[in-house]
Formats: structure tokens, sequence, C-alpha cells
């Protein structure tokens, strides 16, 4: 598989005793959306500074398009658009003084300036300075700017923080829409995996300075689906759970509950029947939903 | 490079747009000829002597550069260079501008030179200010006639390059302190600091090695009485050598920071 984003061994510490990232191998495929999930403190922003050569790289390689960043850095961020935690604006500068900046840097068609502008819903307030906007504004602006290069890769720290719940869904259209018709390659930080699973491809989980998980966001479905349980609440769970290891189910007991593997709903009618006939009383016969985020949490918590 | 260099260059130019540097750099240049023509308004009876005098336009160069060269010239250097470096963290913007397709190398010194070419904006409009604070009386005031005497370029000029030359160790070290502190009460205090160091050692025997007295070593130079010691040295040669160390080492300590923003 093509990664345009690798990092391999990657290792961060800020002092001898302090260790924030630990043996990380991010692989961000081409074209992909990546989701990089973590608890605050996590070390997601410190991967990404990293990333951006914000940090100085302790140990490890980073790859991005093929090359190594240290080598290749101006050649890479050429490429590179980001927005790293809290919005980065010129307060004393409008919206388009700001763009207008990085338009002489990147050296991209003036055009561009209105044109991000528009995409971020911010056309009206291009002459306004940045001090005055509000934070939702001003992370809008953030991600216009990262936008106006037309980067192939979209490196985004946290980028809905302090937007409303439509600006929330605006923002992912337009990361939806660039990625699928500019190809785009989008990193996306976030601690919740609700606001970032309708929008992601691939997710990298990260806790404690580990990766927990890697993968494609089928691939953490199917670990959802494999994790579905059913549990039974009855009056004698000694008595249950001798009859359930009858049926070659391996039940775990918790919290004076008996929890199995999803079974067809066959064979939960047949260990009912079988639990009344042999007096057992059945208060609650039970599916625990292990959704998304709960996987996340558990991964977090090193349950799985 | 050269192409990085004026890209990065523009965007800095135009990242002082506004700021209280670029009001520092326009309100600095007029202040202190604006103070000469209502001086000479009110005492307007002794300006005929005055402008008839051949030395009328030594006597204004010195008049005008008196309070720039000892107070305003030191402090506005100071004030104008640590808020130029300290854009970037008055703003959150050093990660920004650290993930441009810019080496540290085009940055550090394009940020310098917008420093550094402010100053000459200064110097310009400050000279600008020194011919209008003779022209205006003369124009408002009746019976002033035009001085005599013919303008002193070439003495203008050397004293400028001088007073500039004298200017860019200060420039030097508040950039560094500047670049390094994200508190940007510690390169003005470090600054204000050093410039009464300097007014405080200006009659020691080495007084001249501190930077920040060159200015006032300068406008001093022509003048007797014991207010200030007559270097042995050559201060401008002192100056430009400051400037070049402080700058290598503030080069080199910028190209190694493990935090970049």
């Amino acid at each position: 598989m093509n990664y345009l984003l690798e990092t391999s061994q990657l290792s961060y510490r800020f002092s001898e005793n302090e260790m924030i990232l630990q043996d990380i191998n991010l692989r961000v495929p081409e074209a992909s959306i990546y989701g990089f999930l973590g608890p605050n403190g996590a070390g997601k922003t410190t991967t990404l500074r990293l990333i951006l050569g914000l940090l100085k790289k302790q140990e490890g390689s980073i790859h991005i398009f093929g090359k190594p960043f240290k080598q290749n850095r101006v050649e890479i961020l050429q490429k590179i658009g980001s927005l790293i935690e809290s919005p980065s604006l010129y307060s004393h500068l409008t919206a388009v003084e700001n763009l207008t900046l990085l338009q002489k840097i990147y050296q991209c068609p003036k055009e561009r300036i209105p044109a991000v502008l528009k995409l971020v819903g911010l056309s009206d307030t291009a002459k306004k300075k940045a001090g005055q906007f509000s934070l939702g504004m001003k992370q809008r602006l953030s991600i216009a700017i990262a936008l106006l290069h037309n980067p192939s890769l979209l490196v985004l720290d946290e980028p809905t923080n302090g937007l409303d719940p439509n600006g929330i869904i605006e923002i992912r259209q337009l990361l939806k829409q660039l990625s699928q018709e500019e190809g785009t390659t989008i990193i996306i930080s976030s601690h919740l995996l609700s606001e970032i699973e309708k929008l992601v491809t691939d997710i990298g989980i990260i806790n404690k300075g580990k990766m927990m998980f890697q993968g494609t966001l089928d691939a953490l479905i199917r670990k959802q689906q494999q994790l579905l349980s059913i549990v039974f609440e009855t009056n004698d769970i000694v008595m249950a759970d001798k009859i359930i290891r009858e049926y070659e189910l391996m039940p775990v007991l918790d919290d004076g509950k008996i929890m199995i593997p999803a079974v067809s709903k066959e064979v939960i009618a047949r260990i009912n029947q079988q639990l009344v006939n042999n007096g057992v009383d059945v208060y609650e016969i039970g599916i625990v939903k292990n959704d998304l985020e709960a996987i996340f949490i558990d991964l977090i918590n090193h349950k799985i | 490079m050269t192409i990085p260099f004026l890209n990065s260059f523009q965007s800095e130019w135009l990242k002082k747009k506004r700021s209280l540097a670029a009001w520092i750099v326009l309100i600095g240049g007029f202040f202190t000829p604006a103070i000469i023509i209502l001086v000479r308004i009110v005492y307007s009876s002794k300006l005929a002597v005055m402008y008839a005098s051949p030395n009328f336009w030594f006597k204004q160069w010195e008049n005008a550069w008196e309070s720039m060269a000892i107070f305003f010239l030191p402090l506005g250097v100071i004030l104008a260079t640590s808020l130029i470096a300290q854009i970037e963290y008055k703003n959150n913007c050093w990660k920004q501008l650290h993930t441009t397709p810019l080496s540290l190398t085009t940055i550090f010194f394009s940020k310098l030179s917008v420093i550094v070419v402010m100053m000459f904006q200064f110097f310009l409009l400050f000279n600008i200010g020194i011919y209008l604070s003779a022209l205006v009386p003369y124009l408002v005031i009746g019976g002033v006639s035009y001085p005599l005497a013919a303008i002193p370029f070439g003495y203008f000029l050397r004293e400028n390059g001088l007073y500039f030359i004298d200017c860019l160790p200060i420039i030097a070290i508040q950039y560094m302190v500047s670049l390094r502190s994200k508190n940007f009460l510690v390169p003005v205090g470090l600054g204000i600091i050093c410039w009464i160091a300097a007014i405080a050692i200006l009659s020691w025997k080495f007084g001249y090695l501190m930077p920040y007295t060159y200015t006032i070593f300068n406008y001093l130079k022509a003048q007797t009485g014991g207010r200030a010691i007559k270097p042995e040295v050559n201060i401008h040669i002192m100056a430009i050598g400051y400037f070049v160390a402080v700058t290598i080492m503030s080069y080199i300590l910028y190209i190694t920071k493990k935090e970049k923003g």
C-alpha cells in the first residue's frame, strides 16, 4: 500500500522520565481521511508537531510523500496545509491580509484568497480584523489558510474546536469534498470518535503516547461486531454459568450478570428455555451494544 | 534563496501594517521636529538671527539629534525591534510560520531585514522632519528669511550613516532576546536596563564596551565638559563587530531551538 505519510518508531520525551510518545508507527494512506484519535494529553498534538517539524525529532523517522522530512523540509511543507491547536492569526490584520501574507510565501494565485474565504463561509468578513472574530470564525479562517495553496496533505488538529453544530457539519462536508474531488489526504485529530466517525476512512487511536489501534474504519467496525455480547441476568449465576458452558460458549461473569459472545436468536431462546427448565429465574436478556465510542474507550483503557 | 527571501520579506513587511512598531517609526520620526517647530513659533523673536547664521544647519542638526540620540533613538529601537520580533508570540503564529515552505535562515534574516529597513525608514522620516522643522517656522512666521547657509548634505549623510551603524548592535541584541522570550516585557525590560546602564557609564573609561552607549557617544563626541569620555576606540567599528557577533549568536540560537511553535 502507498502511504503518503509514514512514521517509524517515533518516540519523544520532554525529559528523562517523561516519555510522551513511544514507537509511533503512523501510516496514512494516500487520499484517505485519517482520524487520529486519543484523549486529551495522549500525544496527538506532539505527534503532529513532530510530523510538521515544529518539534525536534529525537528518535525514529518521518517520511512524507515518500521522502525523509528532515532532508526535504521545505519541499514537503510546500504541499502541506496545517492547523495545529488554536488558530494562528495576526489579530491586527484583516482576513484578506492574513491570507495575503501567506499567498506571498506560497506564491499561489491571488484568486485563491476569495475562493478559500467563500469555501469556509467568510466572504462577508474579508475586511474585518481577525482580532474582532469569534472563536468559530477564527477557526474557519485558519482552515482557509490551511487550504490556501491547495495542499496535497492537510493536517488538522482538532479543527472543529469552537465551531457550532452547523459549522461542524459544514467543515465535515468541506473536508469530504476535498478528499473526493481533489484527492487531498487529510489527517484530522480529535478526542471524540463520534465527531469524526462519519468522515474518516482510516483511524489511528493513541493513548499515553502509544498507538492502540490503526487501520481502516471498516476494520474498527468489524472489531465492534466481534465485540457484541449477550447478557443474562438471573437469580442463580452458578447454575446459569454451568448451563451456558454446555453450549461451548465462554461466559464471563460481570457484576452479577453473565455475558457471552453474540449468538443466534435460536441459541438464545434454547439457553433461556434450559435455564427456566432448571429452575433458574431469568430477569433479563439483553444485547450489550459496543458502539465505536465504547470500543474507543475500551481501547484507551486497555480493556481490548 | 533570493526569491523565497523576497517573498518572505514582503510577507513580514505586511505583518507590521497597523502594528505599534509601524506607528513608533512614524511618530518617532516627526516627534522631535514637531517640538522644535513649536518652540520656534513660541520664541519667534530670535529666529531672524538664527536663520541668518552661517552655522544654521549644523545647529539645526544638533538640536534635532540631542533628544533623539540620547533618548528616543535607543528607546525607539528597543521598542520597535521587540515589537516586530514578538508579533509571532503575541498572535500565536510561530507554528504557522514554521510550517510554511521557508528555510529557518530565510525566516530569521527576512524578519531582521524588516527591522533594519524600518530603521532606515525612520531615519528618512526624521531627516524630512529636520528639514520641515527648519522650513515651517520660515513659512509661518513673517520676517524670517530662508537659511542663508547651504545644506551640508555630505555631513548629514555621514552622520546619518554613523547613527544608523550605532543602532545596529541594539537591534541585534533586542532581536536575539525577543526571539527567545515569549514575554514581551523581557526584551523591553532588558533594553531599558541596558539603556539606563549606558547613561550611567558614559564617563567610565570602558563605557564604550556597552553597545547601548554608541548613539549617545556619537552625539556627545563634539562636546567638552566631562559629560562623557571620549572613547579610545572607534565605536562605529565596535558597533559593526557587536552587530555581526550578536546576529551570528542569535541565528545559531534560533535554528537550534528545540520547539518551533
